[in-house]
């Protein structure tokens, strides 16, 4: 069967987006072609706007709509403690807990040859440069509990210990091999509060 | 536990084949590719999402086929529904416990324990070190969950770290130098705790291995088997382990090579002291093999509390009678198995006690008959 171009084109961008099959992508363009036109225009904001306003923060890399985040910004968090993760979307999962009131850094990433990526692509030094602010007392390593994460925060431990920081990393209360985005809540709460020295 | 029902779809001869089993011997018999070993493949992928004879998984689907698909329905104290589907379109396999599915193979081994007895097995007794390795992984990781998964974390830690060797040969720098004592402490970790866990296998297997060597050939000869691995020489493993990573850190570099750990280490096998690889007869070999896969079975069964599944593919074919008496004999302290055979006069000389099972099969067509 031909199917109209515009049609397939829009299916075909569709199935681009994660977990979006081909099936999804169709049922999603035809119930797009149907819909209001207003819907339709809100939708193609909503997109273009998250990709023009939203940057990364400065200070912590976490997603930004101003030159530094909403955490950073804030004057109600402890700025004595920051948490370290590997992408932003570790922050959501960490913030829908409540437990935890400090500062966040994204790495954007964990060590690992393999996948070709060096050690100059992470924010470590970053990281490293934030830590010349004396306000600094401790950094939790909450990097998720695999081998590449693991290796990720001894390397870091090394790096911050010599100056005279305390570094913890969370509590092993997530399943091995699972990922921080998806352990559930209360566990993720509970790892936060129960970390260990490093 | 035992293996109630199976099915088939798709696999090999199989176009669609249900069976059912006896919770006890199931014989299944048949001439040359009529597809019974191929019962045997499906069993073991059930319980390892493996091929048991290293196949490649698209060369198991049926002719002009796309999927095979594979369930089984395994009762411990509880009834278990395992499926396996396999797809040639994404090669990719999916694997559902209860119909939920099973994220990764390592999750999976272990719940429904197997032990084969195949004609491969002549590698672990007369092959390389890497086939005693294997042997021997599969023995803890079946009883410990901890053991496989430390020891999958170990092959990526391998690996890692040879690449970054690698990096470090094309482009020496003081930030990558720091980064592979990062990845050595890691395989260090977890390298210890795997040469620990070996010698603790091999000293509570010792005793498995010489109880099934002597129901087959009484106690005349005594089997042995020891963990070769660096000599420690008494000094604590993990700093002997960092000790000899230093001393060959430039070697590792030069040839980008991870030199020194447990993925270079051997099991001896010996018989009254005597190596087995240098001094064995054939016959010392084959009886050595089976040893082992039944010493497998009690020691899997101890420390899990599951009793596994047997699966024997056409053992019975090259033993002479007086062997072939014994393993029969043997066979009925075992729970249940399946036991593959060509020739049907053999089966006279077995033990076919009440309650067993004979499944013929003929061009993937089956038909039983109860003994
Ligand atoms: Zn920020």
């Amino acid at each position: 069967m031909q199917i109209a171009e515009p049609l397939q084109i829009a299916i075909d961008e569709l199935s681009k987006l994660p977990s979006i099959g081909k099936k999804t992508a169709q049922r999603l363009a035809l119930h797009l072609l149907k819909t209001d036109p207003e819907n339709v225009i809100n939708l193609i904001k909503a997109i273009s706007d998250l990709k023009e306003k939203i940057k990364l923060c400065s200070v912590c890399f976490n997603l930004a709509v101003d030159d530094t985040c909403d955490i950073c910004q804030s004057t109600k968090r402890d700025k004595s403690v920051i948490c370290v993760v590997e992408e932003a979307s570790d922050i959501f999962a960490i913030e829908r807990t409540n437990e935890y009131k400090g500062l966040y850094h994204v790495l954007g990433g964990v060590l690992s040859p393999l996948s070709g990526s060096s050690v100059d692509d992470l924010h470590i030094q970053e990281l490293i440069g934030r830590l010349q602010n004396t306000e600094v007392k401790e950094i939790i390593l909450a990097l998720n509990p695999d081998t590449e994460g693991d290796t990720t925060s001894l390397y870091l431990a090394k790096l911050i210990k010599p100056l005279n920081i305390k570094v913890t990393r969370i509590a092993r209360g997530i399943p091995i091999g699972g990922d921080l985005e998806f352990a559930d809540d209360a566990t993720i709460g509970r790892a936060v509060l129960g970390r260990s020295d490093l | 536990m035992v293996l109630k029902e199976l099915e088939l779809t798709s696999f090999r001869l199989h176009t669609k084949t249900v069976l059912k089993f006896s919770d006890k011997l199931n014989y299944i018999v048949g001439g040359n590719g009529q597809g019974k070993t191929t019962i045997l493949e499906a069993i073991y992928y059930l319980c390892t999402t493996k091929n048991l004879n290293q196949a490649l998984d698209k060369e198991v689907v049926t002719f002009n086929k796309d999927d095979f698909e594979v369930k089984g329905l395994f009762k411990e104290k509880v009834e278990n529904k395992v499926q396996l589907l396999f797809s040639k379109e994404t090669n990719k396999k999916n694997t559902s416990l209860n119909e939920k599915t099973v994220s990764k193979a390592s999750n999976l081994i272990g719940k429904f324990p197997v032990v084969t007895l195949i004609q491969l097995d002549h590698a672990i007794t007369m092959g390389s070190p890497a086939e005693r390795r294997k042997f021997v992984d599969s023995v803890i990781s079946q009883s410990s969950d901890t053991y496989l998964k430390t020891l999958i974390d170990y092959n990526r830690i391998l690996k890692q770290r040879s690449q970054l060797l690698s990096n470090i040969r094309e482009n020496y720098s003081k930030s990558l130098m720091m980064q592979l004592d990062s990845w050595t402490e890691q395989l260090v970790k977890n390298g210890t705790y795997l040469i620990e866990q070996r010698i603790a296998f091999c000293n509570g297997f010792k005793e498995y291995l010489k109880k099934s060597y002597e129901k087959i050939m009484g106690d005349k000869e005594t089997p042995g088997i020891e963990y070769i691995f660096f000599n420690n020489n008494n000094e604590l493993i993990e700093k002997k382990f960092f000790d000899l990573l230093n001393e060959e850190r430039d070697n590792e570099i030069r040839r980008a090579a991870n030199l020194i750990g447990p993925h270079r280490d051997d099991f001896l096998f010996t018989i009254n002291g005597m190596e087995l690889r240098k001094y064995g007869s054939q016959g010392q070999h084959k009886t050595f093999q089976i040893a082992l896969r039944f010493g497998e079975f009690f020691f899997i069964k101890d420390k899990k509390g599951i009793t596994p599944v047997f699966l024997m593919d056409d053992v019975f074919g090259e033993l002479d009678t007086y062997r072939a008496q014994k393993i029969s004999e043997y066979l009925r302290e075992i729970g249940q198995a399946f036991i593959t055979m060509t020739d049907f006069g053999k089966l006279e000389e077995l033990y076919t006690g009440n309650g067993n099972l004979i499944i013929k099969v003929d061009n993937g067509i089956v038909s039983y008959e109860e003994l």
